[in-house]
């Protein structure tokens, strides 16, 4: 089912949470909602499942408006990041709540309880209370909650927050599995890009209550529409540098080079102020535009090694490279960087 | 440490351990508090000749002499009196004897340093003075002594005689407790007592449960209005409460004219219905703390919990019934004991309302009557000890309570060993 | 759920039920200004007579500023000794150890679930055989010590919340554990013993029964005593004198507990379980 949010926004008395929000979700597709701390995805969130009224705009879930109807009645799956489950009741009894509810026969309720149960393997779990279960473990129970009146939606407020590494790389594939074979129209909270990347078709990033730009991960990386994005999106992040046009070039403190011709072709006027911003993958010794500075910094991430440059103007440049280390701290270096794949940006960060 | 452990034990332990003694005494405002006594006074001298004690005997207890022996010079030279006077009485009286006070004060007239005052004469006559007459002795072997040294000889009979009927004190006694088991009004009150407990303990918790979930449910202004409207008659004195109570229900009050608007006749509320508006009294009152304890306790659910049921699809009821109070189990018990026990033995706001009435006994409780009993009542004869009986029920329930919330709370976690040692 | 909607019908309800609250409470103050009908309950005029015990005597009932010292004496004591009692012994339940410690912790727990009032009458012969009956001191030694047991649970469960390593640490710094307590301690729990002061000082401004009871001639009498004798003496002749007494008594406790309560609250937060 296809999810629709128009102008919708929301504030808390004089804060304004959300303004503006404009997103469409297809159906089965799984989104992710990326953004800072207190950017407004939980509120995003509450706003579609019915837990926060909007203060403007509509809500459509297909044809159906849901905009001012109950949370009871969107039928709408929801996992918390606390996972919310209910601590007086039995795991089965956790999950057989939402049917419960709905008043459906006994038997039924046995039948979708063991079934969801089995898909997320936790037939072994049904009898203990939440208390009694580790963090994983409550964390499919609340999925299976979530699923078992299989809805049309289904909601995840940063699912994965509170479990270990090891365990959030197994339940991102498994939640994508799972996703994938209900066919549920999804929308993922979390503020780490990997998560985003690895399990979603799209991402919205948002950013002070505004959806900056939606798009598939690789778009979301190489054409970020800007500096926000830029920043945001890439680990290790990307590097900035501000600087001024001049007959065609761009010209900072301690750097300069020809500016590529797209960027001379298009709106840049001489005189105007403007910032790169260079990904530590295409600063590398071998580049063609030199540049030169000092090493500040040298960290080994096993596979990779990460540079600090500190170039003339005191602006610092990260480079990762997957080469054997070839300087040391405090050595006076001329690398270079690939000038097609720097990106520039206005005055204002958007993307030229 | 000490200090309390000292203040907690005189004002506390003590009283529990002392409600238990005095309740096997016969104490009462007739026979004063202090300790048990023999006193012969000039009304037990008249019991005596009536009781067929023998004459003779009688006259000596009634005897007095004024003796100027070593002890009583000595006694007189303590008075702190004109140095010139005292010696002029050991010079002059020493050896003499005096029959009585007026001839006694008739000599001391005579010395030339003679006690201007009326209180010195008084203190040298009493330093003097050799009699069994109104004389305080705590024990029957103090009597006997007391006897001997006046020179009076009893046989062990008489004297077994003379200990009951001089015995004006309070005596130890079980009576209390035959009373207490055998009179009429101990069920009566017994039962009184249980209808105002069960009934103000269901206006109590019911009310506090709706208060406090209605509160939650509501925008958050609303929800601090009616919780601040219901926390008023628990901060205001009770006096104060009580009496906007009898205003309210009095026949010129609020509820006479409000009704009276509607056509019914003007009625004195409270003495026609005296029960309900004891519940209700005293049910306003401890609602609020039950709301108090409720209302942090459905806040201390995480919300996220019941934003879960919430679009799992469960209405408010359903919420309520399903999530909110199984996990309230333990603050509703709670309150619920907790309130049983101070209902039990609180009578303030009935003393203040009703005093137990209207009538006789109506809304009388087991602790109102035991302060009448022992504190107030319109006979004028306090009965402390039976007054003690009655608590003695009530301190047992109290103890019995609170042993048990000690088990329900635990007790063990409560006191667990501190981390550093000494 | 997070942004509830009004609904009428319970906010109705719940209305109607306070409704005896706002009533009483709205005309004790219209009827402490106004003349009295006995026919209507709506004021007949404004009217300052109601106020004349501020400045002369109510015959037969004494002047209301004695009750009112002997009430402010009363409750500050109580509130005094409270504190100073229960913030020493709660450290010492809390983190200390000797002898007889969990015995005496029992004892404390057991009279903080235990009802006063049933000692009153011993406490009554008690103070009658010591001397210490109808004595504004006695009757606050024993308010002190009934609010003790209490006083001393709460801030043991306050001092119980305090981490350790504060003190291990003061103790590493060579401090003595005196003043360990003294500086590092205390002042973790201060928003503790404002709480107990608060409830304290409340707790002896409005109480009556042990005064009634064991304080109760004109010079010792509390303003509650003073109160309660007005009512039960003339009953009802005069009910605007008793609307302005009993306003000229609530209103310092209302307005002190309205600038409280905040701080009042974290009574919850410490102590009691549940
Ligand atoms: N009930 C509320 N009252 C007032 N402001 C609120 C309320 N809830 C959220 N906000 C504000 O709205 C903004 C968005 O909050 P939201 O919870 O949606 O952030 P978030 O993106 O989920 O952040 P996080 O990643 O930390 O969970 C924040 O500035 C927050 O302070
Ligand atoms: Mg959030």
């Amino acid at each position: 089912m296809e999810i629709r949010l128009e102008k919708f926004s929301k504030s808390f008395g004089p804060v304004n949470a959300i303004e503006d929000m404009d997103l469409a979700i297809g159906d089965g597709e799984m989104i992710a909602l990326l953004g800072p701390s207190g950017c407004g995805k939980t509120t995003t969130l509450y706003a579609i499942c019915g837990l926060h009224r909007v203060s403007a705009g509509r809500i459509w879930f297909g044809d159906r408006e849901v905009t001012h109807l109950v949370p009871q009645e969107r039928k709408v799956g929801v996992v918390f990041q606390s996972f919310a489950l209910y601590p007086h009741l039995s795991t089965f009894e956790n999950i057989a709540f939402p049917l419960q509810i709905r008043k459906e026969s006994n038997a039924d309720i046995e039948r979708k309880v063991k079934d969801i149960a089995n898909t997320l393997h936790i037939e072994e779990l049904l009898g203990r209370r939440p208390g009694q279960l580790s963090g994983g473990q409550q964390q499919r129970v609340a999925l299976a909650r979530a699923l078992v009146r299989r809805p049309d939606v289904l909601l995840m407020d940063e699912p994965l927050a509170n479990l270990d590494a090891g365990l959030r790389l197994e339940m991102r594939s498994e939640i994508r599995r799972i996703q994938r074979e209900s066919g549920c129209t999804s929308i993922l909270v979390t503020h780490d890009q990997v998560e985003a990347m690895s399990m979603c078709d799209r991402i919205a990033l948002m950013h002070k209550g505004k959806i900056q730009q939606i798009g598939t991960p690789d778009e979301m990386y190489h054409q970020p529409k800007n500096k926000f994005i830029a920043g945001f999106i890439g680990n290790p992040p990307i590097s900035f540098a501000d600087g001024v046009v001049e007959d065609g070039r761009f010209v900072a403190q301690g750097l300069s080079f020809e500016l590529p011709d797209q960027i001379k072709g298009a709106s840049v006027s001489a005189g105007q102020k403007i910032a790169i911003g260079v990904r530590p993958e295409y600063l590398q010794p071998d580049f063609a535009t030199a540049i030169e500075g000092e090493v500040t910094f040298i960290e080994s991430q096993g596979r990779e090694i990460l540079y600090d440059l500190k170039l003339g103007g005191g602006q610092i440049f990260r480079s990762i490279q997957s080469s054997e280390q070839t300087c040391k701290l405090g050595d006076q270096i001329h690398w270079g960087i690939d000038v097609n794949s720097v990106f520039f940006f206005d005055e204002q960060g958007v993307r030229l | 440490m000490l200090p309390a452990s000292v203040t907690v034990t005189l004002f506390f332990v003590i009283p529990v351990m002392m409600t238990f003694v005095f309740s096997f005494t016969t104490m009462s405002s007739d026979t004063g508090i202090l300790g048990n006594r023999y006193i012969v006074t000039k009304a037990t001298i008249l019991d005596l000749t009536e009781h067929g004690i023998d004459a003779a005997l009688v006259r000596q207890l009634g005897h007095k002499v004024f003796r100027f022996n070593d002890a009583g010079l000595a006694k007189i030279r303590e008075i702190g009196l004109d140095s010139s006077l005292v010696k002029e009485i050991e010079e002059k009286l020493s050896g003499d004897e005096f029959a009585s006070e007026k001839a006694l004060f008739a000599a001391l007239k005579q010395l030339i340093n003679r006690p201007r005052s009326f209180k010195h004469r008084k203190a040298i006559s009493k330093s003097v003075v050799n009699t069994i007459t109104n004389q305080e002795f705590r024990t029957a072997a103090a009597f006997r002594a007391g006897l001997v040294a006046n020179g009076i000889k009893v046989d062990d009979a008489t004297f077994g005689q003379l200990l009951d009927l001089t015995n004006t004190s309070w005596r130890w006694t079980t009576d209390n407790y035959v009373e207490l088991l055998a009179s009429d009004f101990t069920f009566k009150i017994l039962a009184n007592t249980a209808f105002y407990v069960f009934f103000t303990l269901l206006f109590n918790v019911g009310f506090a449960l709706v208060l406090a979930l209605a509160t939650f449910y509501m925008p958050s202004g609303q929800s601090k209005f009616f919780r601040a409207v219901w926390l008023i008659p628990r901060i205001s004195p009770s006096v104060i409460y009580v009496m906007l109570w009898k205003w309210f229900t009095f026949d010129s009050g609020f509820m006479s004219y409000f009704l009276g608007s509607l056509g019914v006749e003007p009625e004195n509320w409270l003495n026609e219905f005296p029960w309900t508006f004891v519940i209700i009294v005293n049910g306003f009152v401890g609602a609020s703390m039950g709301m108090i304890i409720f209302a942090s306790a459905v806040l201390a659910i995480p919300a996220d919990v019941l934003r879960a049921a919430e679009v799992d699809g469960a209405y408010p009821m359903q919420q309520v019934r399903r999530i909110i109070l199984p996990l309230m189990a333990w603050p509703i018990l709670f309150i619920t004991s907790y309130q049983t026990l101070s209902l039990l033995t609180s009578f303030e706001y009935i003393l203040l309302l009703t005093d137990g009435g209207p009538g006789f006994f109506t809304t009388e409780t087991w602790a109102l009557n035991a302060y009448h009993t022992a504190l107030s009542n319109y006979f004028g004869n306090l009965r402390y000890g039976f007054g003690a009986t009655l608590a003695v029920v009530l301190v047992f329930f109290g103890v019995a309570l609170s042993l048990l919330y000690l088990r329900l709370f635990d007790f063990k976690k409560l006191v667990a060993e501190p981390l550093i040692e000494n | 759920m997070d942004d509830r909607k009004t609904n009428w019908p319970l906010t109705l309800f719940l209305l109607i039920v306070s409704a005896p609250i706002l009533i009483m409470y709205v005309w004790l103050f219209i009827d402490s200004v106004s003349e009295i009908n006995i026919e209507s309950i709506w004021p007949e005029k404004f009217t300052l007579r109601n106020w004349r015990f501020l400045t002369e005597e109510i015959p037969g009932h004494g002047s209301v500023w004695t009750a009112t010292l002997n009430t402010t004496i009363f409750a500050t004591s109580v509130v005094a000794i409270v504190v100073v009692l229960s913030s020493t012994a709660g450290y010492a339940l809390s983190r200390l150890k000797f002898p007889f410690r969990a015995p005496f912790l029992g004892i404390v727990l057991l009279l903080h679930s235990f009802p006063s009032v049933t000692l009153i009458i011993s406490i009554f012969l008690m103070l009658r055989m010591i001397g210490l009956y109808d004595t504004l001191v006695g009757v606050i030694l024993v308010k002190a010590a009934l609010e003790l047991p209490f006083g001393i649970w709460i801030m043991k469960g306050f001092y119980d919340t305090v981490p350790w390593e504060i003190e291990m640490a003061g103790l590493q710094d060579g401090a003595s554990r005196f003043q360990v307590w003294y500086k590092l301690v205390l002042p973790q729990i201060m928003p503790g013993v404002a709480a107990l002061a608060i409830f304290s000082f409340m707790a002896g401004w409005s109480e009556f029964v042990l005064p009634l009871i064991l304080a109760p001639s004109s010079d010792t009498r509390l303003l509650s005593v003073y109160l309660a004798g007005l009512i039960i003496d003339d009953y009802l002749s005069d009910f605007g004198l008793f609307k302005a007494v009993g306003l000229f008594y609530v209103v310092p406790v209302m307005i002190f507990y309205l600038f409280t309560q905040d701080k009042l609250m974290n009574i919850y937060g410490g102590g009691t379980k549940g």
